[in-house]
């Protein structure tokens, strides 16, 4: 459900509402005036901001009057203001580099290495039968029960970072890319047969294109999976980043700069959604997803 | 997730080619055929089992014990296989465990019925109304982008660092998955049905009932799946970071900040093993109450299990 | 619901349009000036190809769709929405896959004016009418595509309605189903007495169902013919007048296929 703000459009919903005992609705819209539905448009374009709006107005509000105390909850003002700082002295752009860059290389290491891992679980059953029950008991530890082990392991460092993003990442794509090798359409294998291809070629012209949406789905959760994980590693155990930020700001109470580190970490999050939506989209293009199914 | 022991559930979907028969003898493949293989006789359960599985965690167990024996590596932090069962024993017999898990299960179970309960009721909402989907749908999505644990130090902030604060954590954890999958549940309820309601002159409150719900069913039981999973990562997530209490969270941070492997060993154990329990349980629940419904689909998931399952949950993850 | 003389259904000058889809593109005039007076009890088929609004005009009779210009009133009663009194059954059988057969059927009566034991009783008989007894509990990924259109039949049916509406019941089966369906709806029909429309594309299903056949034709969508079928059930499609009647028909179809140029 990756919708952006405005595309909301609930078929059923919509159903719902014209459902038994609503055509009035449909005979009071008919005599309605031009003015009347132009302002029910700007109406329905706008709603999407109104709870937006109503919750800034009353942060705003409530920090001027004092109400809420700065210490737990700062003026929009201030986190503002403590964001163009960030942003002039560079901070926010060291943080943020220090970040992006962990999650990108755990991501792409642990991808790689899920990719690799799952291919072989997926192709060779001999290797299936030796090594996915170990991984499969391996994967009931969440990346979080790992998190002490490999503290006391490798210290809080760099690696530690790495090593938790990565197997952050490895595990969906793992799955995913033995599930996607293993569950080639019967009727596509057929085919195959029928024009006489050898294994590696049935493996690169039937199996690989065939596995390709659901390795993109793997893929697609890694990256959210590993954000979610360096922000969690950033939080215990980090002296830069964003997530050492959140901290650090909690810690000297302040909450502007810890509010100021949570939009980002969320714009982040919100970019790398997006960036998803539109590879996928085009990825899509060819691959009419029912076939699947 | 599949077990050490499970090995029926994730080889069912694989074995579509191998299972069927050959159309001639000629295209009999050159290795005999494993179980799916029609006309052979039942083999014992411990036939079955495929020992191939034990081989590589039990070779890494030995060179364990082994390094550990024979001191090969010089560091505190290298400790043997019975100090770890030592510790374990310790931990199980003097109540530790029992109250240290506990402790994180409450605190889990409160959290997702808050959530879950807070979660359907968006869900619905955001569902059944247009106006709500509208008003309330974007802010909900965008908030749901910000990656949860960015929430905790702000939640310590206004709840302290005590159990008031883990538990609304996990309310949040939980209730993102169960609003998200309740809304696309409901969404998703294809036209046909609510058609034939409209023709059988259903009122409003009758379709939601009976048409509405029952479709959106296996979608919102995926919600709630989730809803248990990402509470029971948050759990332990909150107890790193909101530090006071008890919990198998706090034991396993208190160990790697004592230097104890041993502990962290254990508990990393004692929370592998929480995790598949929890994950068995709901899988359990979902198929006794969609097999309640005769849906065909759904069982047939049921049946190709784990597989199938994660599947789904990648599906519906990837897309939250 | 009632017994007492009907008036039957009256569908006067109606048209359909739909919005333009693009922007220099025209509107869509889906049905245009339809007039058609079925009796009470009487079973018409519309036959036509696709895209020639016989759907369309079956929906409107039914209320699922109110938007249109025109009269359609049954038994004097103008069509505002969709009625217990006008029972619908489509061509994928939209059982609800989480019921079986007799819930699903139970289901249509769930507004219905009539205490729990009648209501089952209904069920019941209704089951029994198109034989399906013994698979009352079966749900409907269990049944075949028969099967569960006859429990689409029977739900259309349990509230006694005045009106029946298929709208191409049987395209969805083969053949040999779909014969042998025809002949359970004639069944039914002759028993039961409502009046019927039955929307197909099957020459040979609207002459061997149909007191009249009302034949289509598509852009925009109009009564090109109505053919009275005056042969006695059960009829034979080797009787050289079902023959001859066919023939006729058919005629239109390839007329305007040579007039008309590309459909």
């Amino acid at each position: 459900m990756s919708k952006a703000i405005g595309e909301w459009s609930p078929a059923a919903g919509h159903a719902v509402a014209r459902t038994a005992g609503e055509t009035k609705a449909k005979v009071r819209a008919r005599s309605t005036s031009n003015l009347q539905r132009h302002a029910r448009a700007l109406a329905w374009h706008l709603a999407p901001w109104l709870l937006p709006a109503a919750l800034f107005a009353l942060w705003s509000i409530g920090c001027e009057r004092g109400w809420i105390a700065p210490q737990i909850l700062p003026p929009p003002r201030m986190v503002f203001d403590t964001l163009c700082d960030l942003a002039r002295s560079g901070d926010l752009a060291h943080h943020t580099f220090v970040s992006l860059q962990r999650v990108l290389l755990g991501f792409g290491a642990g991808t790689l290495a899920g990719l690799l891992i799952g291919a072989a679980l997926g192709l060779s059953r001999t290797v299936e039968s030796y090594v996915l029950p170990g991984f499969n008991a391996l994967v009931q530890i969440p990346v979080l029960g790992w998190l002490p082990f490999l503290l006391l392991l490798v210290g809080v460092g760099e690696p530690l970072k790495y090593i938790l993003i990565a197997h952050a990442a490895l595990v969906p794509v793992t799955l995913s890319t033995m599930q996607g090798f293993r569950q080639t359409p019967a009727a596509l294998d057929e085919v195959a047969r029928v024009f006489g291809y050898g294994h590696w070629q049935r493996i690169a012209y039937v199996v690989l294109p065939a596995a390709v949406p659901t390795l993109a789905t793997g893929v697609r959760l890694a990256l959210t999976k590993a954000w979610l994980a360096l922000v969690v590693v950033e939080l215990v155990a980090s002296s830069e980043g964003l997530g050492y930020l959140i901290v650090y700001g909690r810690q000297l109470f302040q909450l502007d700069l810890v509010m100021a580190s949570v939009v980002i970490v969320g714009a982040i999050g919100f970019a790398i959604n997006r960036l998803l939506d539109a590879l996928e989209a085009r990825l899509r293009r060819g691959q009419p997803s029912a076939f699947r199914e | 997730m599949p077990s050490l022991f499970s090995f029926q559930a994730p080889r069912r979907p694989f074995r579509t080619r191998l299972g069927n028969p050959p159309p001639c003898a000629c295209e009999a493949p050159a290795t005999p055929l494993r179980e799916g293989t029609p006309g052979r006789r039942a083999r014992p359960l411990l036939d079955r089992f495929d020992w191939r599985g034990l081989v590589l965690p039990l070779a890494l167990f030995a060179l364990w014990w082994l390094v550990s024996a024979l001191r090969l590596v010089k560091s505190g932090l290298l400790v043997s296989p019975a100090d770890v069962a030592h510790t374990a024993w310790q931990q199980i017999e003097s109540g530790a465990l029992l109250r240290a898990l506990s402790a994180s299960l409450a605190r889990e179970a409160s959290g997702f019925v808050i959530g879950t309960a807070g979660g359907l009721l968006l869900g619905s909402a955001l569902g059944l109304s247009r106006i709500a989907a509208r008003a309330i749908g974007p802010t909900f999505d965008t908030f749901k982008q910000i990656s949860l644990f960015a929430w905790i130090p702000l939640i310590s902030v206004w709840f302290g660092l005590g159990d008031m604060a883990k538990v609304v954590f996990l309310s949040l954890a939980a209730l993102l998955p169960v609003a998200a999958h309740t809304c696309d549940g409901i969404h998703a309820v294809p036209r046909r049905y609510v058609e034939v309601a409209h023709a059988l002159r259903y009122s409003r409150l009758q379709l939601i009932r009976h048409v509405i719900l029952p479709a959106a069913l296996p979608t919102i039981f995926t919600g709630l799946y989730l809803g248990l999973i990402y509470s029971w990562l948050a759990t332990l997530g909150a107890e790193y970071l909101l530090v006071a209490g008890s919990g198998i969270g706090n034991t396993l941070i208190d160990g790697s900040e004592q230097f104890r492997m041993d502990l962290v060993l254990f508990g990393v154990i004692v929370v592998g093993l929480t995790g598949w329990t929890l994950n068995a349980l709901a899988r359990g629940i979902e198929r006794r109450v969609m097999a309640s419904r005769g849906e065909g689909r759904e069982r047939a998931a049921a049946r190709n299990g784990a597989a199938r399952r994660y599947q789904a949950v990648h599906q519906r993850e990837a897309n939250t | 619901m009632s017994t007492t003389v009907s008036e039957g259904i009256r569908i006067r000058g109606v048209s359909k349009r739909y919005a333009r889809q693009r922007e220099n593109g025209e509107d869509l005039l889906v049905l245009d000036d339809i007039s058609l007076d079925i009796a009470a009890g009487e079973f018409i088929s519309v036959l036509g190809a696709s895209g020639c609004g016989k759907s369309t005009l079956l929906r409107l009779v039914a209320g699922l769709d109110t938007d249109y210009r025109g009269d359609i009133g049954v038994d004097g009663e103008r069509v505002r929405d969709t009625s217990l009194e006008r029972g619908i059954v489509f061509q994928d059988h939209r059982l609800f896959p989480w019921l079986t057969a007799s819930q699903n059927i139970l289901a249509a009566l769930r507004n219905a004016p009539l205490s729990p034991r009648q209501k089952r009783a209904a069920v019941a008989e209704h089951v029994a009418l198109v034989g399906l007894q013994g698979f009352e509990h079966a749900y409907p990924h269990q049944l075949s595509g028969g099967m569960a259109q006859r429990v689409a039949i029977a739900r259309g049916l349990v509230n006694r309605p005045r009106v029946l509406l298929l709208d191409e019941p049987f395209g969805a089966l083969d053949a040999l189903t779909r014969a042998r369906l025809q002949h359970e709806l004639q069944r039914i029909w002759e028993r039961e007495r409502i009046t019927m429309i039955l929307v197909t594309h099957d020459v040979d299903e609207a002459i061997h169902l149909g007191d009249r056949v009302v034949t289509m034709a598509p852009r925009p969508g109009r009564i090109e013919r109505i053919t009275t079928v005056d042969l006695p059930r059960p009829r034979e499609r080797g009787d050289p007048r079902f023959v001859q009647l066919r023939e006729q028909i058919l005629a239109d179809f390839s007329e305007r296929t040579h007039a008309g140029g590309a459909n």
